[in-house]
């Protein structure tokens, strides 16, 4: 049998959980929302149990990743400790909130300090590795992923009514909800948009070669203009339409608001849905093409029947690249008064509100996450689907 | 997130300096006529009492947004080529899978979410910006710099190492110089996200370009909005044409 050296990645990473475990600050109590919070160490927040549950768990993956077998046993058992790890967390602020909290103060909230987000960082990264070192598929992922994550909202509404972050979403869960649904409509109609004009762009760019190098160049310069600076520069336009054209006016065509949001949304989108709708088409082997033709297709069966099915996958691979892109910009467009999950962050931000910018910033790391992962399965799932054919 | 389309190679002709220069001149054209054009903002913002934004010089602001760019963008591009060096050699090899992963995984991650994450933990002000930066321009980076280094042809390795070079030296010489275009691809999309993303750092007290767009919406006056929009515009499409240059260059140079 070869001697392998340990697993460094687990090594370091359990490493860098205990020293944070045990030296930094694991939670902070403050008396409202305002006020900084006073920090606890570990031990104080968890109790002496808790804290030796959660060390020797680390411990446990410390040896593991230290044998210098990769035994699919050994690395088995490491993510079974870290997936304990992930679902006593919640459960630790729980001790800390009854612990920490005095009954008689109902501002009083409690928030997760820096010992405890670096555990949370470094835990997911060791699920990342393991599945890597595993050779997981993404079912087992998504399952373990959705078992913490329902475990964590299970505790989140139930019990822990005293953390910030939770009484941040209890003050305002209508406007949460409200702008959650504009964030999600904002983006499917950017993305919805730009796939219509995308595909037409990319088509009539195979039409005329001409019109290539400079569709593409023109595209590239709006991509590369910051949002800010492209809200700032549609507004001063639109603000003159809206002035002007009584219709548009009445269509509710604005300045601020949704109008320059979507329009530059859907400016953004154009060069990644073109570039791979375009990719996709020529990507198709000539090959393939030339059988098409043998059987006696037409060139518009051939179009439809083969070409669009085999370029699917890149295409939505485009699909994807967009979404994600557009999720992250709806959230600056809050600042130009187009609402969404934005607001949050930027009103959060004027008020000095730490726990209401993580309000807006957290569902919109989920949201692109989440969107991510399943376009990308559903691409991964249509490039297999063909090949298998 | 902004990858480019792969253009043919075209040879490479000083006239290409005419756009960098073009959008350079227009840059400080702007920034020198905005103080004077009061009538031209006048018209854009009929019931605003200022039509010039007066807080700060568009001149100092425009020094304080490539500052902080400036400063992010060198430690980004020696850390991210660095990590990237480190995980594609045989001793670092163990950390390659999950870098790589993280890499592209962290590029899901919007540029305001990991803005307003930064706050909480930093704290308000120009420093959490530029760890803000530096955090989210490495990975374009890292993903490159592995991209590009894993792209080398192994055979052209083993040659150098039968010449005899040694490790350093196939690395400077050799892997770096081939993996380059790759390299530098990865920096100028850092650098574009970043030159957005300094401007946003007007709402957690930076004062650079983003602060007149954002006192324009605060006042609702659409001059102050124009003016701060125009002049980040023209420096992210400068820059972004000076890049063009130097990938123009190398991909000349390199075969």
């Amino acid at each position: 049998m070869d001697k392998r050296p340990p697993n460094w990645v687990m090594t370091v990473l359990s490493i860098v959980m205990l020293v944070a475990l045990w030296g930094l600050d694991n939670v902070s109590v403050a008396a409202n929302r305002i006020v900084a919070g006073s920090g606890y160490a570990s031990w104080e927040a968890f109790g002496w149990m808790g804290v030796a549950l959660a060390s020797l768990l680390l411990l446990f993956v410390l040896l593991m990743a230290w044998q210098p077998t990769h035994s699919r046993l050994n690395l088995l058992s490491q993510l079974a400790a870290i997936i304990l790890l992930l679902l006593l967390m919640p459960f630790g602020l729980m001790a800390a909130s009854a612990a920490l909290i005095d009954p008689q103060m109902p501002q009083a909230r409690l928030s997760a300090g820096a010992a405890y987000w670096v555990v949370l960082f470094c835990a997911l990264l060791a699920l990342v590795e393991l599945r890597l070192r595993l050779a997981l598929s993404r079912f087992w992922i998504v399952l373990i992923m959705s078992g913490v994550g329902g475990l964590w909202w299970l505790c989140a509404s139930l019990w822990l009514d005293r953390l910030a972050l939770v009484q941040e979403f209890q003050a305002r869960e209508a406007a949460f909800w409200l702008a959650f649904s504009e964030h999600l409509a904002m983006v499917s109609i950017a993305v919805g948009v730009s796939i219509v004009l995308g595909i037409i762009l990319a088509l009539l760019i195979r039409r005329y070669r001409a019109i290539q190098r400079g569709a593409f160049a023109l595209l590239n310069f709006f991509q590369t203009i910051p949002s800010l600076a492209l809200f700032g520069l549609l507004l001063a336009p639109l603000a003159w339409v809206s002035a002007n054209v009584p219709f548009a006016a009445a269509l509710g065509i604005q300045g601020i608001g949704w109008t320059p949001a979507l329009l530059a949304l859907v400016i953004y989108s154009l060069l990644p849905m073109v570039r791979n709708t375009y990719v996709a088409l020529e990507a198709v082997s000539p090959d393939v093409l030339d059988a098409a033709s043998g059987m006696g297709m037409y060139p518009s069966q051939r179009f439809w029947q083969v070409r669009v099915p085999l370029a699917l996958p890149i295409l939505l691979e485009g699909i994807r690249i967009t979404a994600v892109q557009a999720i992250g910009l709806t959230a600056v467009a809050a600042l130009i008064g187009a609402g969404g999950l934005g607001s949050f962050i930027f009103q959060g931000l004027g008020q000095a509100a730490m726990d209401m910018v993580l309000l807006g910033a957290l569902p919109i790391l989920l949201i692109a996450l989440v969107v991510d992962a399943g376009l990308g399965a559903l691409s991964e799932a249509l490039r297999q689907g063909a090949s298998d054919d | 997130m902004t990858s480019r389309p792969v253009h043919p190679r075209s040879a490479y002709h000083p006239i290409q300096l005419l756009w960098p220069l073009m959008w350079l001149v227009l840059l400080v054209g702007v920034v020198l006529m905005i103080p004077h054009a009061q009538t031209l903002f006048q018209w854009l913002a009929p019931d605003a009492r200022q039509v010039i934004y007066q807080r700060a010089d568009f001149t100092q602001l425009l020094g304080r947004h490539l500052m902080v760019v400036g400063v992010a963008a060198s430690i980004t591009i020696t850390l991210g080529v660095l990590a990237g060096v480190m995980v594609t050699r045989q001793w670092g090899r163990d950390f390659l899978p999950l870098v790589s992963q993280i890499a592209s995984l962290g590029q899901t991650f919007p540029p305001v979410a990991v803005l307003a994450l930064a706050v909480p933990a930093l704290g308000f002000g120009t420093i959490p910006i530029i760890v803000a930066l530096v955090l989210y321009g490495l990975l374009p980076i890292v993903r490159n710099t592995i991209a590009g280094l894993k792209d080398v042809d192994p055979g052209v390795v083993s040659a150098a190492y039968g010449m005899g070079m040694t490790p350093g030296q196939i690395l400077r010489q050799v892997e770096l110089p081939l993996a380059a275009p790759v390299i530098l691809a990865g920096i100028r999309t850092s650098v574009t996200i970043n030159i957005a993303t300094a401007a946003l750092g007007a709402t957690v007290g930076a004062s650079n370009l983003g602060d007149p767009i954002i006192a324009g919406i605060v006042n609702a006056n659409n001059a102050y909005i124009v003016q701060g929009a125009m002049v980040i515009a023209l420096l992210a499409v400068s820059i972004d044409s000076i890049f063009e240059v130097f990938q123009r260059r190398l991909r000349l140079h390199t075969p």
